[in-house]
């Protein structure tokens, strides 16, 4: 294969059905892969009517054109569904191993359908494709369960759910090579209401590049950035993503005890570098990736991997916790149970802040490091208080009457940045068309650590370009699929001469832009269809109408009218965030409103 | 209405523009898009003297009182705003990429920094090279792959998605022309020191 192995593995697991179908390569030339192309194919399997919790839901495994290319980071895969957390278009993407061994197999994209009788397992190998039964695994842990089906870093792989998919919780992950995780959003509890516990992959077919000598130039040059460049280079290495938590708490941004501060008196002790000084074994890499930001960490208790530092955050400052052995511990016991770890985090640190007001019975308080495990366990296999906080912090707040108090945004808790202190990133999480989430295009970059270029991080006008194109460029390094930490170095100019060599076909920079844009558009499409409108783009009220009380950010409050009226400006939307037909037409999405027209 | 912080650094990047000699005393221009409006300086002001009444707001797609007023290359900017993703131009007239371009149909660099940075820059040439939509046109094409260029005989057109940006790449491609003109002037033998840099003229 040269970029796409050309086929799509389709499962009904309630008709026992397995099909290989040809990839549409007019949709692959038009959405490439992963995030792009299964929103396209959601788009058409899955519409309003569906449930995201029943049988009619699908989950879409997908790859991208450059997977397992050998290119710097090219192990990633994406799960594409509708949202049993949001209701929202969802797609979620992990690194490891399992990504580059699906694509082995010799199919682009597994898309899975329907509802098995029993506890299900599918096995794709050089053999052939199995659906098997999998009753002695339902009720395993997710280590235990990646043990059990042979486990092999280069050779087989497994990818499964924990107790919190499958006791259908709204914040469960689907975990692959034992420690990664596709976590936002609850896929894993789509995989639980599908009874089914894991797929485990072995291949042999081998994505070769068709320009071999432009590969390799691409391949000098782009590792020439990533060696070049502190954050891909030392940064991430030495101390993880954690690297940024005394950063982002020194401007004020940084989210405490559920948004309540943008600082954290404590947040040396929940830092990369003291992550690396007391608890860092070693750090780890993806297949691919000459990066390494993984940390293998241990503490008295316990080994395993983790935390990187939105888990750091969410176990730590939102929850007013300053022990990063037991923030370690619990990102152990979410890799095992399934669990997203900022939604869980989060959603504790609503509940802890709502027992502080007296709107819940329960022992939980800002800083109660003691309660934090068996919080966790509880929401795993809903438990007590832990059944409803398994439903995420929206719904959980709501029924007890404070929905304000979820600090989500489309009912995803909010990730590790303050946005009263950067404003773009307010706007991000608030047009994210997943839901509050800093991995749709992160204003990090150029509100904090200037990249491409530093920017105002206070200022308004113009922000909301700067925001559109940071969101394209994260769909097209999604669709390709490719790790976000390699644009940190690296620009889509040398993403796109990448993708050139793999697949033989000319893409330019500005190419990959408008995938980006399209891509965007066809997700924001979706949850048009699925009846969210402009009202839905907003903030937490917090955010919005209290300002930042101390610090470098005190008095800021995130300015979103400007910037929204501006932001559906700049994309052509009209003033409800409607995409106009002219908008629709240049990216070549018209047919597919034409048909939803027709349909109706 | 341009802001103030937005006004601040049209006026320090356009006075680091005329001191650096990048440009004349009333050559060049600059512009960011702003939604679906573009704020571009005034014709005739002067790039190293910028008041906050120098800047125009016009739409991006359509035809308003302020092209009376707007740089002649007014439809430069708006093309490539409308065909590319960047959302900062800037045009000026840096006199040795001029002179290289007078005789190339590209300048690679021959330093780390322009090589790293640029690995090559496009020269293209237009009948009318200020202000016509043909020249519009072949700019903005090639500004979807390159984020810099030089039209052959008049200056660059450079893309960021800050001001900032577009003058990085400006400023590099000078120093990166002045570099190849004083080796040329030196005449003696290159060493070549970067590994697949034959490959850059691919670029």
């Amino acid at each position: 294969m040269h970029g796409w192995a050309g086929k799509i593995l389709d499962i009904d697991l309630t008709h026992h059905a397995i099909q290989t179908r040809p990839l549409d390569m007019e949709k692959a030339r038009l959405f490439l892969g992963g995030r792009g192309l299964g929103a396209r194919l959601l788009w058409d399997l899955v519409g309003p009517e569906v449930e995201p919790l029943s049988e009619n839901n699908a989950l879409i495994f997908a790859t991208g054109p450059l997977t397992a290319s050998g290119a710097q980071t090219s192990n990633r895969f994406t799960v594409s569904t509708k949202s049993p957390l949001t209701g929202t278009v969802l797609d979620a993407n992990s690194g490891g191993w399992w990504g580059m061994q699906f694509k082995r197999t010799g199919y682009d994209v597994l898309i899975v359908r329907g509802k098995a009788s029993q506890p299900a397992q599918i096995q794709i190998t050089p053999d052939g494709v199995k659906v098997e039964d999998a009753s002695d695994l339902w009720g395993k842990t997710v280590s235990e369960t990646t043990a059990a089906l042979g486990q092999d870093n280069n050779r087989r792989n497994v990818l499964c759910i924990g107790p919190a998919g499958e006791n259908l919780s709204r914040i469960s992950a689907i975990m692959n090579d034992g420690t990664r995780s596709l976590a936002r959003g609850g896929p894993g509890a789509v995989m639980g209401s599908k009874n089914l516990k894991a797929i485990t992959v072995a291949g042999g077919e081998k994505n070769v590049s068709e320009d071999r000598d432009l590969f390799r130039f691409m391949l000098y040059e782009t590792g020439k950035l990533i060696k070049a460049s502190p954050l891909t280079s030392q940064a991430l290495p030495e101390f993880g993503t954690a690297a940024v938590m005394n950063v982002v708490n020194a401007i004020g941004a940084l989210p405490a005890r559920n948004f309540q501060a943008s600082q954290f008196e404590e947040a040396e002790q929940v830092s990369g570098e003291w992550l690396t000084d007391h608890l860092l074994v070693r750090n780890q890499a993806c297949w691919a990736c000459p990066i390494a930001c993984t940390r293998v960490t241990r503490t008295e208790k316990a080994e395993g991997e983790g935390p990187e530092y939105e888990t750091a955050w969410a176990f730590g400052p939102q929850c007013g916790i300053d022990r990063l052995d037991v923030i370690a511990e619990a990102n152990y016991l979410c890799n095992d149970l399934g669990l997203d770890t900022i939604s869980a985090g989060s959603t504790i640190g609503c509940a802890m802040e709502m027992a502080e007001r007296g709107l819940i019975d329960s022992p939980l308080r800002f800083g109660r490091a003691d309660l934090l495990h068996d919080t966790l366990r509880d929401i795993a296999y809903r438990r007590g208080l832990g059944d409803e906080l398994a439903e995420g912090s929206y719904r959980f707040a709501a029924a007890h009457g404070a929905p304000e108090l979820s600090m989500s945004a489309k009912r995803l808790e909010l990730p590790a940045y303050d946005p009263r202190g950067m404003q773009g990133q307010g706007l991000l999480y608030a047009t994210s068309n997943r839901g509050g989430c800093h991995m749709r295009g992160n204003m990090l970059g150029p509100e904090v650590l200037a990249l491409p270029r530093l920017i105002d991080r206070f200022a308004t006008q113009g922000k909301a370009g700067i925001v559109a194109i940071h969101q394209h460029s994260a769909a097209v390094i999604d669709s390709l699929v490719l790790c976000k930490f390699t644009n940190l170095a690296v620009a889509e100019e040398y993403f796109a001469r990448l993708l050139t060599a793999v697949t033989g076909h000319p893409y330019k920079a500005d190419d990959l832009m408008r995938i980006g844009e399209r891509v965007w558009n066809l997700e924001r499409l979706y949850n048009l269809r699925e009846g969210f409108t402009c009202a839905d783009d907003t903030l937490p009220a917090r955010l919005l109408n209290e300002p930042s009380p101390a610090g470098p950010s005190a008095g800021f409050t995130v300015r979103l009218g400007p910037m929204l009226e501006e932001y559906y400006e700049f994309r052509g939307w009209d003033t409800n965030g409607v995409p106009t037909p002219a908008k629709l037409k240049m990216l070549e999405l018209d047919s597919l409103v034409a048909a939803k027209e027709a349909s109706q | 209405m341009i802001d103030q912080r937005l006004y601040e650094e049209f006026r320090d990047i356009g006075r680091d523009i005329y001191v650096a000699g990048l440009t004349s005393s009333h050559g060049g221009n600059m512009s960011v898009r702003a939604g679906s409006r573009v704020i571009i300086k005034r014709r005739g002001a002067q790039l190293g003297r910028l008041k906050i009444e120098d800047f125009i707001e016009t739409k991006l797609n359509a035809k308003d009182s302020g092209i009376t007023r707007a740089s002649t290359e007014l439809v430069v900017h708006r093309t490539i705003y409308q065909e590319t993703s960047a959302l900062a131009v800037i045009h000026c007239h840096p006199r040795t990429a001029i002179a290289l371009s007078l005789s190339r149909d590209e300048i690679i660099p021959i330093d780390v920094e322009g090589s790293y940075l640029l690995h090559k820059v496009p020269v293209v040439a237009a009948e009318f090279a200020s202000g016509s939509q043909d020249m519009a046109d072949l700019v903005a094409d090639t500004l979807r792959e390159y984020k810099i260029l030089m039209l052959r005989g008049h200056g660059c057109f450079s893309t960021g998605q800050t001001l900032d940006e577009a003058f990085h790449w400006i400023s590099c491609l000078e120093e990166a022309c002045d570099i190849i003109l004083e080796t040329h002037l030196l005449g003696e033998e290159r060493k070549e020191f970067r590994k697949h840099s034959e490959s850059y003229s691919k670029w």
